[in-house]
């Protein structure tokens, strides 16, 4: 379950300003991090160090899955009813290589997509954003607005407030 | 002229999907007219059976083989901007990816149309899956055919698959661009995205696996479809090229459709005039003009090896092309697939609207006659003389195929009013972002 959220959050108009705040509370141990951008921009990772995604894993099981789906069906079923066709082997590779070939990637698809959203998903609990209705109902982060939300404790509230206002923020707002 | 911001694009894009006009109106009544008339006819070719359609022998595979292969061709070039354009990070490709990708799976739904037209007793179409039946009786692995319903729909599966994928960031921008019942209807399909760094970190590599899977798909699926033809004996299909010649066709097509979707797209929305730019069209002009070298060579070293090789069936048939009684449908290929993409070597031309609009009428025109020229005249002239025929062409058919561009076009004109014509994020992605500092980056 989701616990109550407490932190700080803020709005920026400019993206140098935005990784030079991540920066700064990275250098102060701020590490439950959650940014916005209209946009995927390779300058928020490198401010947030880089994170690597997992999704390609769960694509690795998705096409063996699909590759030996495709074996076994078409093993199972050339062998179950045996169809002679133009003096052609009953079972080799050349059937096998196309079905092979099709599951393997239909299968990875499906298991990147799955992947992706679970691993969304499980992203979304572990980093908590605010519960707040001015939170929900900002409608500019996929327009043209920055956003940082750290999560804190309510001691650190200032000293998060004030290392947002030197980087001009353009709205802070604590969140008990 | 504005500059492009993060916030006017989302505004261009939002305001293509307001209501539809008048003239939306009156193109919708005539594309359903279309696919009325085409649904009407393949009622009547169901009442009465297949011999409504011209198909007889010795051409059992005509106008529908020929539909299916064009739709699927054409279905081609929406994988191959948003999966091989993104490898390679072509910069024309983030404007046009998105109707290209809608306009690959409205492609593949309308080829999946036609193997069951051509069964004639559609209904029995599930015959072509492995499914479990009473005899224990199991498909025939070994047909080409087989591999094709197996390629078909992981293609077309993927296709909507990546499709979908490349909407969510775009959904969820129009969603927040949205107020009320509208905002309610697009915050569904946007699965709460909200641009975060996790949601952003994982999209953004599952659509680069997505990218890399789909660009062999692109590759094996319309081999696949060759090989339907190239698999038998018979002359004209039997070519170890016909692989790699489908693949450059299919590409050469689709690359055509695009440009036939994006210009009328682009005198539609004014707004977008600033983003799908002239060196956008021109960039996939270029790719029209290398697809039909690859075709204008494939299609050379065909009479090359059948004049060479002394295999006496491949040479009458290849005599047969251009000078038999199917000449016609030939000529006016290679007119379209050889001759007219010349004119594009023209920066002139290439940078012409109404040109580039002409040509990529006229390489669908020829893209689908190579197609009839394949299945059309190869089926016609055949081993022995007393079996040889030719095609007629009914009215059925031409209205089934007529339908066929209605359905398709029906699916695109509802796609431009509902969903963003326009890949937001990425057309975000190749902007400078807003610093303050300007010498930073």
């Amino acid at each position: 379950m989701m616990s109550k959220f407490s932190g700080v959050w803020a709005t920026f108009e400019y993206l140098d300003d935005t990784c030079a705040a991540i920066k700064e509370l990275k250098s102060e141990n701020f590490d439950q991090i959650t940014t916005h951008t209209p946009c995927p921009r390779h300058e928020i990772d490198h401010a947030l160090g880089s994170p690597q995604s997992r999704v390609p894993f769960v694509t690795v099981i998705g096409s063996f899955i699909g590759f030996a789906l495709a074996l076994l069906i078409t093993t199972k079923m050339a062998l179950d009813w045996i169809l002679p066709v133009s003096a052609k082997p009953i079972l080799s590779v050349p059937i096998v290589v196309p079905i092979a070939f099709e599951l393997t990637v239909l299968l990875s698809i499906y298991f990147t997509m799955g992947g992706m959203l679970l691993l969304i998903l499980k992203d979304t609990f572990k980093h908590q954003v605010p519960k707040s209705s001015q939170y929900k109902e900002y409608d500019r982060f996929m327009r043209d607005r920055f956003g940082i939300v750290v999560e804190c404790q309510e001691g650190d509230f200032q000293k998060i407030e004030n290392i947002f206002k030197k980087h001009q923020a353009e709205e802070v707002n604590l969140e008990k | 002229m504005s500059q492009l911001t993060y916030g006017n694009i989302n505004d261009k894009v939002v305001k293509s999907m307001e209501p539809p006009g008048r003239s939306w109106m009156v193109s919708m009544l005539m594309i359903l007219g279309a696919l009325s008339m085409g649904m009407f006819a393949w009622a009547v070719q169901i009442e009465h059976g297949l011999e409504w359609s011209g198909i007889n022998h010795p051409i059992a595979w005509g106008v529908y083989i020929t539909n299916f292969v064009f739709w699927i061709g054409i279905g081609h070039a929406g994988t191959l901007i948003s999966a091989v354009l993104y490898l390679v990070r072509a910069p024309f490709r983030n404007s046009i990816y998105r109707a290209s990708e809608a306009m690959t799976v409205f492609a593949v739904m309308t080829a999946g149309l036609f193997p069951l037209i051509h069964l004639g007793r559609a209904w029995y179409a599930y015959w072509l899956l492995p499914y479990p039946n009473q005899r224990e009786l199991w498909i025939n692995f070994k047909s080409p055919l087989l591999w094709d319903v197996f390629a078909i729909s992981t293609y077309m599966s993927v296709s909507i698959a990546f499709f979908i994928l490349g909407l969510i960031p775009d959904l969820a921008t129009v969603r927040d661009e949205s107020k009320g019942l509208k905002r309610l209807f697009y915050s569904i399909p946007a699965l709460c995205f909200r641009g975060t760094n996790h949601q952003w970190l994982h999209y953004m590599r599952g659509y680069l696996i997505f990218a890399a899977i789909a660009t062999p798909l692109v590759f094996s699926v319309h081999s696949i479809v060759s090989w339907d033809f190239a698999m038998s004996s018979l002359p004209g299909w039997h070519s170890t090229i016909f692989a790699p010649y489908f693949v450059a066709g299919a590409i050469f097509s689709g690359c055509g459709m695009v440009l036939t979707i994006m210009i009328p797209l682009r005198v539609a929305f004014p707004g977008f005039k600033e983003i799908i730019k002239l060196k956008d069209l021109e960039g996939m002009a270029k790719l029209i003009i290398f697809t039909s070298l690859i075709v204008t060579y494939a299609y050379a070293v065909e009479f090359f090896i059948a004049y060479y090789s002394g295999a006496q069936f491949e040479r009458a048939l290849f005599w047969f092309r251009p000078f038999g009684e199917m000449q016609g449908f030939f000529w006016v290929m290679v007119t379209c697939n050889c001759i007219v993409p010349i004119f594009l070597f023209s920066k002139k031309v290439r940078t012409s609207i109404p040109a580039l609009f002409v040509i990529s009428l006229l390489v669908n025109v020829g893209m689908w006659l190579e197609r009839f020229v394949i299945v059309g005249t190869s089926l016609a002239h055949e081993f022995v003389p007393f079996a040889w025929g030719t095609y007629q062409f009914e009215w059925v058919e031409i209205w089934i195929t007529i339908g066929s561009f209605g359905f398709f076009f029906m699916w695109f004109f509802i796609f431009v009013k509902i969903m963003p014509s326009i890949a937001i994020a990425e057309m975000k992605e190749t902007l400078t972002p807003p610093f303050r500092r300007k010498n930073d980056e």
